[in-house]
């Protein structure tokens, strides 16, 4: 299992595609928070729930980053017909996705440690560009940093988990980004009882960032994390499933 | 390398139904080991179904397909017994040959020292550090081979193997599969150069619309490069009609 992890690890930093990720995602990362610093009003970036929200985007996007990781470590595969080689080394089919969750999850803790960091620093160095205090206490930041990491690294395995069950590398790649960036947010801004309990804002919960528009209250962080892990084996199973019943030609 | 008395690849009543196509139906043969077998058949006949059979990757609608004399799946390190080339461009386009070969050899626990060694033999290690991208068909048909070797496995299933490789990379392949059986090892090549299969292999098996339709053993045949040709001609046509 771990030679196999090994070689799912070197897969994923020797294609190009994986390598482009953190630059897009450092990109948006960037451009998102520098949004939110410059739009919203300064008496309004001065309160704690705003900046848990500018800050938090970092968690969304490491997360949406991470869960692409995974996607395409198997869809990639797919395409390219390298499954096969791959099935033939370890025809245990559950196995790979085993071995491919891990290293997605590895992958995308990186992932979501970068971007939350990058949007603490470049939301902190915004803030003060405005002349606003940071009213985030050290304990927040951590949870941010840790949080962020974590749920990206689950957010990985449901990726993987999508992208097998899925296996059409544009189909699993456009439903995440829609699933994340379209449903999600406005899901929460409208039936926010009910849309906290979905895995996107269970990483937001878990890192303690606020990710609705009214600035709504998500879980507890040890819920969303319990959720996060639960959505994430789910994931997993169904796509070790799916890919173990079906034909490779 | 393979007990003496047991078959290195058994059909047994492969069968295999997509949809409205039977593109398997029913077929037996057995393989000895240290013998090279063509696998013979019009487009479509159900080569490349019933390979990938025997590989695990289809599973058969009826029947059993074993190699070394277990299931694929069983087989506790299946590259490390059974190699095979399926299609000429299995790579990931953005990655080098050494990185994909790498990425194998830590799966099926094969060392760094073998992965150049296989390029080496494949002569591809003046640009294994290339991404794949940059190769022709027949350098991609050489690293599929230095992949299907990695595990110095005792069976080798070819897909259209030479499909691609220039004269040189043909005569080297013959040669290479020649010493390959001569050394106990067992060869099943699907292809169509029926002149190529007649210089290369001791028997071939022939199949049309799914179903087994000849083994024959070369040595049967007089002048075989010839003979061959108008037998499967004759052997096709009498299946179709
Ligand atoms: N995934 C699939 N779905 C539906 N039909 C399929 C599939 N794969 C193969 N077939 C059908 O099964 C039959 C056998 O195909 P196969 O690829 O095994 O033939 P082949 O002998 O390898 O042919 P060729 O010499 O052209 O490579 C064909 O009729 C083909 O259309
Ligand atoms: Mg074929």
């Amino acid at each position: 299992m771990k030679a196999l992890f090994r070689a799912e690890l070197l897969k994923q930093r020797t294609t190009r595609t994986m390598l482009q990720l953190p630059l897009w995602m450092v990109g948006l990362v960037v451009l998102v928070v520098l949004l939110h610093v410059v739009g919203f009003s300064v008496h309004d970036l001065g309160s704690r729930d705003y900046q848990l929200k500018v800050f938090g985007w970092g968690t969304g996007v490491g997360s949406l980053f991470a869960a692409l990781l995974g996607a395409l470590s198997i869809t990639g595969e797919i395409r390219h017909g390298t499954i096969r080689p791959t099935f033939l080394a370890t025809p245990r089919r559950e196995r790979v996705i085993a071995a491919k969750v891990a290293a997605s999850a590895f992958g995308g803790l990186a992932l979501g440690l970068l971007a939350e960091a990058l949007a603490a620093a470049v939301s902190s160095a915004g803030l003060a560009v405005r002349g606003v205090h940071v009213a985030l206490s050290g304990g927040d930041f951590v949870q941010l940093l840790a949080g962020g990491a974590v749920g990206a690294a689950l957010w990985a395995a449901i990726g993987t988990g999508i992208g097998a069950v899925v296996r059409n590398q544009v189909g699993a790649v456009v439903g995440l980004c829609v699933w994340l960036l379209v449903i999600e947010t406005s899901l929460i801004g409208s039936v926010s009882s009910v849309a906290k309990f979905a895995p996107g804002a269970s990483a937001g919960a878990l890192a303690g960032a606020i990710q609705a528009q009214g600035a709504t209250n998500l879980l507890a962080p040890a819920l969303g994390a319990l959720l996060l892990v639960v959505y994430a084996s789910l994931a997993t199973a169904a796509g070790s499933i799916a890919i173990t019943r079906r034909d490779v030609t | 390398m393979t007990d003496q008395s047991h078959p290195v690849v058994s059909a047994r009543g492969l069968t295999k139904r997509y949809r409205d196509v039977l593109a398997a139906d029913g077929v037996e043969f057995e393989l000895e080991p240290g013998t090279i077998t063509g696998f013979l058949g019009p487009n479509g006949a159900g080569k490349t179904t019933i390979l990938r059979m025997l590989l695990g990757l289809v599973q058969p609608t009826v029947g059993e397909a074993l190699v070394v004399g277990h299931r694929y799946l069983e087989l506790e390190q299946p590259a490390r017994r059974v190699g095979a080339v399926l299609e000429s461009d299995d790579f990931d386009p953005g990655r080098s040959a050494r990185n994909h070969l790498r990425a194998l050899a830590l799966a099926i626990g094969a060392s760094r020292g073998r992965v150049q060694e296989m390029l080496e033999l494949v002569e591809l290690e003046a640009s294994a550090n290339r991404l794949v991208r940059t190769y022709s068909l027949g350098m991609r048909q050489r690293l599929g081979l230095a992949a299907a070797l990695l595990g110095e496995p005792e069976l080798l299933l070819l897909d259209e193997p030479a499909n691609g490789l220039d004269p040189a990379g043909v005569h080297w392949l013959r040669g290479f599969l020649r010493r390959f059986a001569d050394q106990g090892g067992t060869v099943l090549i699907a292809s169509h150069v029926l002149a190529e299969i007649a210089q290369t292999v001791d028997q071939v098996v022939i199949i049309d619309g799914g179903r087994l339709i000849a083994t024959v053993r070369l040595d049967e045949l007089a002048d075989s490069p010839h003979s061959l040709e108008g037998l499967y001609l004759e052997l096709t046509a009498k299946a179709s009609a």
